[in-house]
């Protein structure tokens, strides 16, 4: 299966990281990587996930995710050729 | 001008019209309902007989008036017991706001009488949910509330109000409920309106967000339109009136034979509000072979999730309809339209007297009106309902879809009850649904509410029985209930009126005798292996269906 990288912009608060990675938890996708820092604004945080799935779990993660009170922007990454 | 929190409380509801409310009080609520007291010429708050009765009456309350449903609980017990119900409102999209009370903020997080993390416990139900923890975010807080419950796909929101919160004050900044008005968009129907002309065999699956939406008459008009027959899902029963010669009723498992065989026969499906649950396509690929999806929601998560679309529409149901029905010309399919009508009528049962689920309902039905709201629990009789009562109007049936709750029948009768003006309600529930929840009655009886409830008693789990001998060999493991229970005598000491009919003119009789005052019982014994056909098993398709 593909890996796939989402950045998610987040509101900077306690439970947020929890709702996200139990949204992750309830479809069945494990988390390969997580990466929160906080952004250049103390009221939002920056997300890197990145996990496994077709192009169809992609899309579906993408829009879930994109439902959530607190995600206040979500990108699907395109894919990084690391073997050159 | 400052208030405290059990005021911002009171005043956030009465903002958004909340003028009723059902709940239960307990300790880390007392400032609430303090004020509920003081407030009592402003909202009418009904106390149920526990929790869950609560929230299922928040829910019929909101699924029959189109508003919002609020709970309010206590902490910890009080908290839990509303799980079951935020959960039924999240699957079958209701607005709901559910407020909780719990331990003093720096009680928080230590293991506290009656304190549970309800916010962590609820996550994967609601819409969203909060933890009130500053006095100055609790009026925006509500506010968001009731705004997130009713914007887009409806749902529950939770907010967990700790009690020193509703002691305390802060500035009341008299916040006005937000527009959730969809904002107007320009949908791209170019491809939709393509396969609408271009397909021969067209057929409409509705749901609950044609419902939501208030769409039932640009549906009507659609399916004139394009000449396409509607099957409904179940969350969609009432979007169309039973006596429209294209509707076919309800589709899949349990669903009309019409219903599915049209579906097999189209060559394009059209699908109105709806999630394609697996109870409602059965096998999704036959579901989708040698046909065209065209999926119109208001949740973009919906489309591609459980079936593959080639064309979608996101957006309200209402609002991509009419934008529809502004460019679509008339379209004659006669050979289509002759082949569902002469189906449908060929499908007409032959009339019988006896003492039937069927019959039952049909006698009941003579009793009730277009607006009636007709209340249901979770199993056979449900089925039956939707497959036997001619519904004629939106949100006059309140049925678990999603969740498939039993017990929530007695308490979205409740709240259906009281949206309706306390007219005239029906129950359709079974012996073991209404055990579930059977404790409302005295609610019913306390508030004086005409609702009538049916009880269809085949002296077991009626389903469950029916998938164990036709899926199990027979082996009745735990559905047969040698129960005792005199269900005309329990509905007595509850103070309720309780009859027992064994024959539909008997059946007639409690109906006519039934108080205008307060609920009655009557106790249908029916045969223990009466069964829900037609029946597609699961997985299945429509060359898999049972008819009898």
């Amino acid at each position: 299966m593909d890996k796939f990288t989402i950045e998610l912009i987040v509101a900077n608060r306690y439970g947020v990281l929890n709702r996200i990675t139990g949204l992750y938890a309830r479809r069945g996708y494990n988390i390969d990587s997580l990466n929160v820092n906080e952004t250049a604004d103390p009221n939002f945080s920056r997300m890197l996930i990145v996990s496994k799935g077709d192009a169809a779990i992609q899309t579906q993660m993408v829009r879930q995710l994109s439902k959530l009170y607190d995600v206040k922007e979500v990108t699907l990454m395109s894919a990084v050729n690391f073997s050159k | 001008m400052k208030k405290s929190g059990a005021q911002i409380i009171i005043e956030q509801l009465c903002a958004h019209g909340a003028d009723t409310v059902f709940g239960y009080p307990g300790s880390a609520v007392l400032p609430l309902y303090d004020e509920l007291y003081k407030n009592a010429h402003r909202i009418n708050h009904i106390i149920t007989a526990h929790e869950q009765g609560a929230a299922h009456a928040a829910d019929g309350y909101a699924r029959a008036s189109g508003r919002t449903g609020v709970v309010i609980t206590t902490s910890g017990p009080g908290a839990t017991n509303i799980v079951t119900g935020i959960a039924n409102a999240y699957l079958d999209s209701v607005p709901m706001v559910a407020i909780t009370g719990n331990v003093d903020v720096p009680l928080l997080g230590k293991d506290s009488f009656q304190e549970v993390d309800i916010v962590g416990i609820t996550q994967p139900v609601v819409k969203h949910n909060f933890v009130v923890r500053d006095i100055h975010e609790l009026e925006f807080t509500l506010h968001e509330a009731f705004r997130i419950a009713n914007s887009g796909r409806r749902g529950p929101v939770l907010v967990d109000i700790p009690k020193n919160i509703q002691t305390e004050t802060c500035e009341y900044m008299k916040m006005k409920p937000a527009s959730v008005e969809m904002p107007k968009k320009n949908f791209d129907l170019q491809q939709a309106v393509a396969a609408i002309q271009a397909s021969k065999r067209p057929y409409i699956y509705a749901g609950g967000g044609v419902v939501a939406s208030g769409a039932g008459a640009e549906l009507l008009e659609f399916s004139r339109r394009i000449s396409a027959p509607v099957g409904l899902s179940m969350m969609g029963m009432t979007a169309l009136p039973a006596s429209y010669e294209w509707n076919l009723g309800m589709c899949g498992m349990h669903g009309a034979y019409a219903a599915s065989l049209v579906q097999a026969e189209s060559d394009l499906v059209i699908a109105l509000g709806v999630r394609f649950s697996d109870r409602a396509t059965g096998d999704t690929d036959a579901y989708e072979k040698d046909r065209t999806i065209l999926h119109i929601d208001i949740d973009l998560s919906e489309i591609d999730k459980n079936v593959a679309s080639q064309i979608s529409i996101c957006g309200d149901i209402k609002q991509v309809l009419r934008a529809l029905l502004d460019i679509l010309p008339k379209c004659d399919r006669k050979a289509w339209t002759d082949y569902v009508s002469g189906f449908k009528k060929s499908q007409a049962l032959p009339h019988s007297n006896d003492f039937s689920p069927k019959n039952i309902i049909e006698t009941t039905s003579r009793f009730c009106n277009d607006d009636t709201v007709i209340a249901t629990d979770v199993g056979q009789h449900q089925m039956w309902t939707v497959l036997y009562y001619p519904f004629a109007k939106p949100r006059t049936l309140l049925t678990s879809g999603g969740l498939g709750t039993m017990g929530f029948g007695l308490g979205a009768a409740i709240g259906g009850c009281i949206a309706n003006s306390k007219k005239r309600t029906i129950l359709f529930t079974s012996d073991g649904s209404f055990g579930m929840n059977l404790n409302e009655l005295a609610t019913a009886v306390t508030q004086k509410l005409p609702i009538t409830i049916i009880i269809l008693n085949n002296g077991a789990l009626g389903m469950v029985r029916q998938w164990q001998t036709m899926f199990y060999e027979k082996r009745y493991s735990q559905t047969t209930l040698y129960r005792k229970t005199d269900f005309a005598a329990l509905a007595k000491a509850f103070g309720a009126a309780g009859y027992t009919a064994h024959t539909l003119s008997e059946l007639e009789f409690a109906l006519h005798n039934a108080p205008e005052n307060g609920p009655a019982v009557i106790e249908c014994p029916i045969d223990i292996d009466e069964k829900v056909f037609p029946m597609i098993p699961p997985g299945g398709c429509v060359e898999d269906i049972v008819i009898s």
